[in-house]
Parts: C-alpha cells; structure tokens; sequence
C-alpha cells in the first residue's frame, strides 16, 4: 500500500495461519505469494504432521 | 423624531459607520442576485477535487493491469487491449414481456464471460487459471472504476455548462457515498493481485472447512462439490472452484445435483456474507431463510426456482461486514465468524433434518485465495 490515494487509510500487513489438525497448534507468519486458504503447509513441529494454512488475513500495522 | 428609511442611512454619525453600511448593503445585494453562482462554483470546485480522486482511482487500476500483464510474459499492445476491455458494455434485455427474462440475462451475461475470458486467454496464453481469473477479475474493477468516473464527469460537465445549482447539489449528495466505493474497488487491488482472499471469500472458506479431506469434483463453470459425511447425514457441498478468483454457479451446480443426480434434499443452506448496517459489528452472524447470494439474480432465481417446486427449506446463514471489507483483503473479525457458522450448520442439520437425510451446503463467494 504505498501510495494511499484517500487519506485515513490504514497501514496493514498480511498474514498467513497455518494450522495442526491432529494437535491444534497454530502458527502465525507473514503471507508468501502463493500461499492459499487450505492449502497443505509446513510439518507441524509438535507432532509431526502436516499443517493446512487454515486463514489469511490482514493486521493493522500499529506503531 | 419617528422611525424612518433615513435611519439605515444615518447622517448624523461618523464616516466609518456610513461606510460600514454601504459594504452591508453592498454584501446583502451581492448575494441576493449572485449567491447561487457563488453555490454553483463552490460546489463545482468540490465535486472537480472527488473527479480527480477517482480519475486517479481509474489510472491507478489500468496502470496496475498493465503492469500485471507484462510482468506475466505479456508484450502486445497492453494499452489498447485493456482499454477495449475495460469499455466492454451488456445491453440488458427488454424486459416489456418478462417471461422468460432470466434465461435471456444468463444467456448474455454467459457471451459476455466467454468473450471476456478468451480475450483474457489470449493474451496470456500458457498461463494457469489463477493467473487468469486475476486479470479478470482486475478488469472488472477497473471497468467499475471507468464507469464511476466517466457518470460523475458526465454529470459535472453538465452541471458546469448549465451551472445547473440542483443537479450539482443531488451529485454531491452523493459523492460521499460514491467516493467510499471507489476506495473499496481501489483497495481490492492489491488482495486480489497477490490472489489474497478477499472478505466475500469467508462463503468459500466456511464450504472449504467442511470439504476438507473429501474428494472434489467440478459441477459446473468453476464451481467444485464434495460428498461429505457430518453427524450421520451426507452434506453436498459447493463452492467456487479456488484459489482462483471466481464465484461459481450455485444455481447450476444444486440444478444438477437436484435433476441429474437425483438428489432428494432435506435442506438447502447457504452461506454468504452479506452488507452490515453502519453501527453493526463485522463478523456477526445471522440466520434467515431465503436464497442468500447477490449478484444480478440468475442463481438467486434458479436457486429460489428449484427450491420452491420441489419444497425444499432454504436456509441463510449470513456474516455481517461492509462494502469495503466485502471487496478488500480479509480481516480477523471475519475468520473469527467461521466457528459460529459452522455451529449454525450444526444447530440446522440437528433440529431441521433427520439423520440420513442429504443436505446441499453452499458457501457463496468469490473463491480467491480459498482451495478446497
Ligand atoms: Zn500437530
């Protein structure tokens, strides 16, 4: 968002959830081009499964 | 001495005062027989700066396809391209005899999307659906965009050349509303280039949830189902196939399950997300009846159309947000709302069916950034 065209526009960033099916952990990381809403994610590093990206959203840069 | 005419004008005092009434006078005539030119190039002066805003909205968004499609391999004429795309129009049509009228839009509306999709293809022709349903789906926000900008000048030419005071005043009017609009479209640029999904996307990603780990199949154009076992009762659920940008047809999709495929229903419901009122918190949801899905009305219509013939309840499960959010990258609140949807399904499938029974399931929206 580098040029703000209407003024009051929000800073923000993306990022990416990825999430453990089996165990529930859930692990928070800025959002990588290609990344998409259920797609299969990192080895869950408590039990060993695979994790699915379970949301992508936007946080509000807050400084 | 009496009260007379001579007392505006007095005589008697200093200068300065004399003065001083003359510049009231002067003032009050003024704007007597000038005031509303004065309005007229005041508010022409407002309405200039908000054109300018989105003209710059209008740049920005064909500057962003350019952009895109060079990045993407594309070395055509890029200009040119765009801008015939971008001026595509539809000719509703005639609506004097409306039987019937459904078939003619979806039949046109269909011209249309195939046009605009092998033009899209042909441009970029060895790229993957996603790609392509980026640059679609950019393309109808800058002929959005194209079409603000060329009524609002329209109607401030006109209002310029007839200093028409009324017409200027019911634009203005408005120009706020307008304006938030713009900003919505403007700001779906970025989610929708990085194929992020969107805040209509919470649909697709509630129908994703429950499609997780079931094979999918494709029903209709872009749209996926699944067979899915939920609490002893088999859940046919559709969606928009992602992580492409497209809405599916819903309405095709549960046609064909229901005539082809013999499927006998207990409920249809379906999961959209739908304009909040100002004061209205984002993410909350609500629950009705009724064919939840916006749009120009072909699947609302075939959807209310089947549902009604073969007596099957419809249920709408709705989460609440604005038209800013509806278009722009997702939010907290929002992925916050699936755990209640997914209840509301749960609290329906138990009092509303019984076990055994088939249940259509429908997550409206667009599908970017949301597999399945
Ligand atoms: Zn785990």
């Amino acid at each position: 968002m580098a040029n703000r065209l209407f003024k009051g526009q929000k800073q923000f960033k993306v990022v990416t959830i990825e999430e453990c099916l089996s165990c529930k952990l859930k692990m928070k990381r800025p959002f990588k081009i290609n990344d998409y809403v259920y797609k299969e994610g990192e080895v869950c590093q408590k039990c060993g499964t695979k994790m699915i990206i379970s949301a992508i959203y936007k946080e509000e840069l807050k400084y | 001495m009496g009260i007379g005419v001579y007392q505006l004008f007095p005589t008697d005092n200093s200068s300065i005062q004399q003065i001083l009434s003359l510049i009231f006078y002067a003032i009050f005539f003024f704007y007597l027989f000038f005031g509303q030119q004065l309005q007229v190039q005041r508010i022409l002066l407002s309405i200039s700066g908000a054109l300018n805003k989105i003209k710059d909205a209008h740049d920005r968004s064909k500057r962003e396809i350019i952009d895109f499609l060079q990045k993407n391999g594309y070395n055509g004429d890029a200009v040119s391209h765009v801008n015939t795309l971008i001026e595509y129009f539809t000719i509703s049509p005639v609506d004097l005899d409306p039987t019937g009228l459904v078939k003619k839009i979806e039949h046109i509306l269909s011209v249309r999307d195939e046009r605009i999709r092998s033009e899209v293809r042909s441009m970029l022709p060895e790229k993957d659906a996603l790609t392509i349903s980026i640059l679609e789906n950019l393309l109808e926000i800058s002929a959005a965009l194209n079409v603000y900008y060329k009524v609002v000048r329209h109607y401030y030419l006109i209002g310029k050349k007839t200093s028409n005071l009324y017409l200027l005043m019911q634009l203005q009017m408005v120009l706020p509303d307008l304006l938030r609009e713009v900003e919505a479209l403007v700001s779906a640029i970025e989610p929708i280039k990085n194929a992020q999904p969107i805040g209509d996307g919470i649909g697709p990603m509630v129908a994703g949830r429950l499609l997780l780990n079931n094979e999918k199949k494709q029903i209709a154009r872009d749209t996926i189902f699944g067979e899915v076992n939920y609490k002893n009762r088999i859940l046919y659920v559709i969606k928009a196939e992602g992580p492409a940008g497209n809405v599916g047809q819903p309405g095709n999709a549960i046609e064909y399950l229901i005539n082809n495929y013999g499927l006998k229903p207990a409920a249809i419901i379906m999961i959209d997300a739908a304009l909040k009122l100002e004061g209205e918190a984002t993410g909350e949801v609500a629950e009705g009846a009724g064919a939840a899905i916006g749009g120009i009305g072909v699947d609302k219509y075939k959807i209310e159309e089947i549902a009604s013939r073969n007596n099957i309840p419809l249920y709408a499960i709705i989460i609440k947000e604005s038209i800013v959010e509806a278009i722009t990258c997702m939010t907290k609140e929002i992925v916050e709302a699936i755990p209640k949807v997914l209840n509301r399904i749960d609290y329906l499938l138990e009092n509303r069916t019984r076990e055994g029974d088939s249940v259509i399931v429908v997550g409206v929206g667009n599908s970017i950034g949301v597999g399945q």
